[in-house]
């Protein structure tokens, strides 16, 4: 017993003093590329084609295709939002049939298993939003060599998983929207907190690590206090944005939000403390979720992409991908309404530029 | 005579599992394949493996809530031992399955020594195992594991998934233990009757002890296998995994109250839900809709079980 008690002591002292590194902020290891503090365009450096390539596929050029969308969980507005603009693209392509599936909590093992089935059904075309970029991928290019073509959004799979990606906005232009939106809420000495999903969800991390990049080069004052995570739960983030403000108290002067769930739960928090306009609150949102507290005041803006424009380019890449008219090396791809998108980093389709939703334009938005 | 086997729980749930399967073939083509029921079979280990182990545990009227927590910390051993320690990955493969005992011994002790409800002692672990695996992670996965380690989770041997022979064996050794040897009939008077057991000197304690222990260490076992499957390792692995075993265990006929049920049950309640599961994917089901009709089987087949007995009495 005490031989098991000393035992248990080591592993929590090993947990605490992992701990007691500098702030935790839940950045992931890859290199950064923060953007200039007064936004002029960076210099582009082509890539060679980096994503996978299928095996055996038949030559489906111009014909009815079925494809599965497997998004990190369904049930929740932003995935809502992608299902509703997949669903759109693929009937303005006409030629597509398309079907939303995911597992009901944003579980590794739920999607994967998922996946299989799908494949096992024969579908022409996965296109999935990766709740690991790691754990999916066996499962992916088990798919890719069955001659099942592979599109990413949302949240990519490690590129020799998937033939494409697209991309809601690139990550250090989120992190400057959002970092020079809070910084001219509580100015350059300013100390905030966040809340994001998982720590390894991959693209929260990633613009994590964006903006602490970001935030050392054009706000090197303000204060990063703490990540907390709050998976995509609302009654969890709501608890962790109250748990910040206990915590810090008048210190804490913002909260960002890295989850469409976090951002009004914080937004919530703030308001049923009575604390609008003593903290500020931004993050990424859904403008039908944040209309309450922006139109009221609570909330200066939120930003985001349209959800539904991102579903609608996967498919629209899909199709292009399946057709052959988009193949390694192009640089842009035609995507039904959106236009021509870009192709950045080898394989990876950019939508465009993130959108900051404010009093002014808000309403003009219905997702 | 006949009725005895004719309304037993087992031959019920076989039945139960006949039809499924007729179900899904007739709904898709694509179920009835070699390569699909393979596939199936490498999806259910994890939670079978668990299962195994959880059997003794609720035939003991216990209950094991920890083995997620269990199985995440395990992985996170795992990957830690082998990529910040450096040790060999095979031993640390072992020292995984060992700290799993270890988590199982100390649910054992707790339970034994303080008299707590296993309940009680499994939801305080289940929280501090999860804590464990998530500080030592420090939220970071460990990847790019060697290419001779994912044999044991996404490869073969003889045209069959490794992890289902391991299953397999498993299976068996257990179904031996719970039906043929000294030690299952320990685990089923534990169940029956505490006391009873106690007066008539057979070594309760010490039983429960390594009940838990092994069921700790079946759930380290699972985390080898599934990082090796998922080829990567989380401090989330298993969330919730422990319901998925329930599940299967008292589906498959064993009594929560303890004292009553087979191993031969769990493995057909197994087979249920990973049938259903599948087949109503493939018939193009959504995953809402098939955990709908999985929790009104596992009510239905209990009810028809609980009816069925009082028919046979």
């Amino acid at each position: 017993m005490k031989t098991l008690l000393s035992i248990a002591a080591g592993l929590a002292l090993m947990a605490g003093t992992a701990h007691a590194e500098d702030v935790w902020t839940g950045g992931d290891s890859q290199p950064t590329s923060p953007l200039a503090c007064d936004g002029a365009a960076p210099a582009v450096t082509a890539v060679p084609y980096n994503g996978a390539a299928v095996k055996g596929a038949a030559d489906l050029k111009g014909k009815p295709i079925s494809i599965v969308d497997v998004p990190k969980l369904i049930g929740i507005g932003y995935f809502n939002a992608t299902a509703k603009g997949v669903a759109e693209g693929a009937k303005d392509l006409g030629s597509v049939t398309a079907k939303t599936d995911g597992p009901t909590k944003a579980n590794i093992d739920d999607q994967i298993t998922l996946i299989d089935n799908y494949i096992t059904s024969g579908v022409n075309g996965i296109v999935f939003a990766a709740n690991d970029p790691e754990a999916i991928a066996p499962v992916l290019k088990k798919a890719l060599s069955k001659g099942i073509h592979v599109v990413g959004y949302d949240s990519d799979a490690t590129p020799d998983a998937r033939e494409w990606f697209v991309n809601q906005a690139s990550f250090n232009g989120v992190a400057k929207a959002l970092m020079d939106n809070l910084a001219s809420q509580i100015g350059e000495d300013g100390s905030f907190a966040i809340v994001t999903s998982t720590f390894t969800t991959p693209v929260q991390a990633r613009w994590i690590a964006e903006m602490t990049a970001y935030t050392a080069k054009c706000h090197p004052k303000m204060q990063w206090l703490e990540t907390v995570e709050a998976q995509e739960d609302n009654i969890l983030s709501f608890n962790q944005a109250n748990t910040l403000m206990n915590k810090y108290g008048d210190k804490l002067k913002g909260i960002i939000g890295m989850t469409s769930v976090a951002t009004p739960a914080a937004a919530e928090a703030v308001k049923q403390t009575n604390q609008c306009g003593k903290i500020a609150v931004t993050g990424l949102a859904l403008p039908n979720s944040m209309k309450p507290y922006v139109n009221s005041g609570c909330v200066n803006g939120v930003v985001l992409w349209s959800p539904a424009d991102l579903g609608y380019a996967a498919v629209q890449v899909m199709r292009a991908a399946i057709d052959g008219t988009l193949k390694p090396g192009d640089t842009s791809v035609k995507a039904g309404k959106l236009g021509e998108l870009k192709i950045v980093n080898g394989s990876v389709v950019l939508l465009g530029d993130p959108v900051t939703f404010t009093k002014a334009n808000i309403n003009n938005f219905d997702f | 005579m006949l009725s005895r086997y004719v309304f037993r729980h087992e031959t019920i749930l076989a039945l139960l599992l006949v039809l499924a399967l007729a179900l899904s073939a007739n709904l898709s083509d694509r179920f009835f394949t070699v390569d699909n029921l393979l596939n199936q079979g490498r999806m259910l280990t994890e939670v079978g493996i668990i299962a195994i182990a959880m059997t003794f545990v609720i035939i003991t009227g216990g209950i094991d809530l920890s083995v997620g927590s269990v199985l995440g910390l395990s992985a996170i051993t795992l990957g830690v031992v082998w990529k910040t320690l450096g040790v060999p990955l095979p031993l640390a493969m072992v020292v995984a399955v060992l700290v799993g005992a270890l988590c199982g011994a100390v649910n054992g002790l707790i339970i034994v020594k303080s008299r707590m409800p296993p309940m009680i002692a499994t939801l305080g672990t289940l929280a501090l195992y999860r804590g464990l695996a998530e500080g030592i992670s420090q939220a970071r996965s460990v990847r790019g594991y060697p290419d001779w380690f994912y044999v044991l989770g996404q490869g073969e041997v003889l045209g069959v998934p490794t992890q289902l022979w391991i299953f397999g064996a498993l299976a068996i050794v257990a179904a031996v233990i719970l039906g043929y040897q000294t030690f299952g009939r320990v685990t089923y008077a534990i169940g029956a009757n505490e006391t009873a057991a106690r007066f008539s000197g057979l070594a309760v304690d010490r039983s429960k002890i390594l009940i838990y222990t092994a069921s700790g260490a079946m759930a380290a076992l699972a985390a080898v296998t599934f990082v090796s499957r998922v080829s990567t390792t989380r401090s989330d692995m298993g969330m919730g995994i422990e319901m998925d075993a329930i599940s299967a265990v008292v589906l498959g006929g064993t009594s929560i109250f303890g004292g009553r049920g087979t191993m031969i049950g769990t493995l057909l309640g197994i087979l249920l839900i990973q049938t259903m599961k599948n087949g109503l994917t493939l018939a193009g089901v959504k995953g809402d809709g098939t955990i709908i009709v999985i929790g009104s089987i596992l009510i239905l087949t209990i009810l028809i079980s609980n009816i069925a007995n009082r028919v046979r009495d």
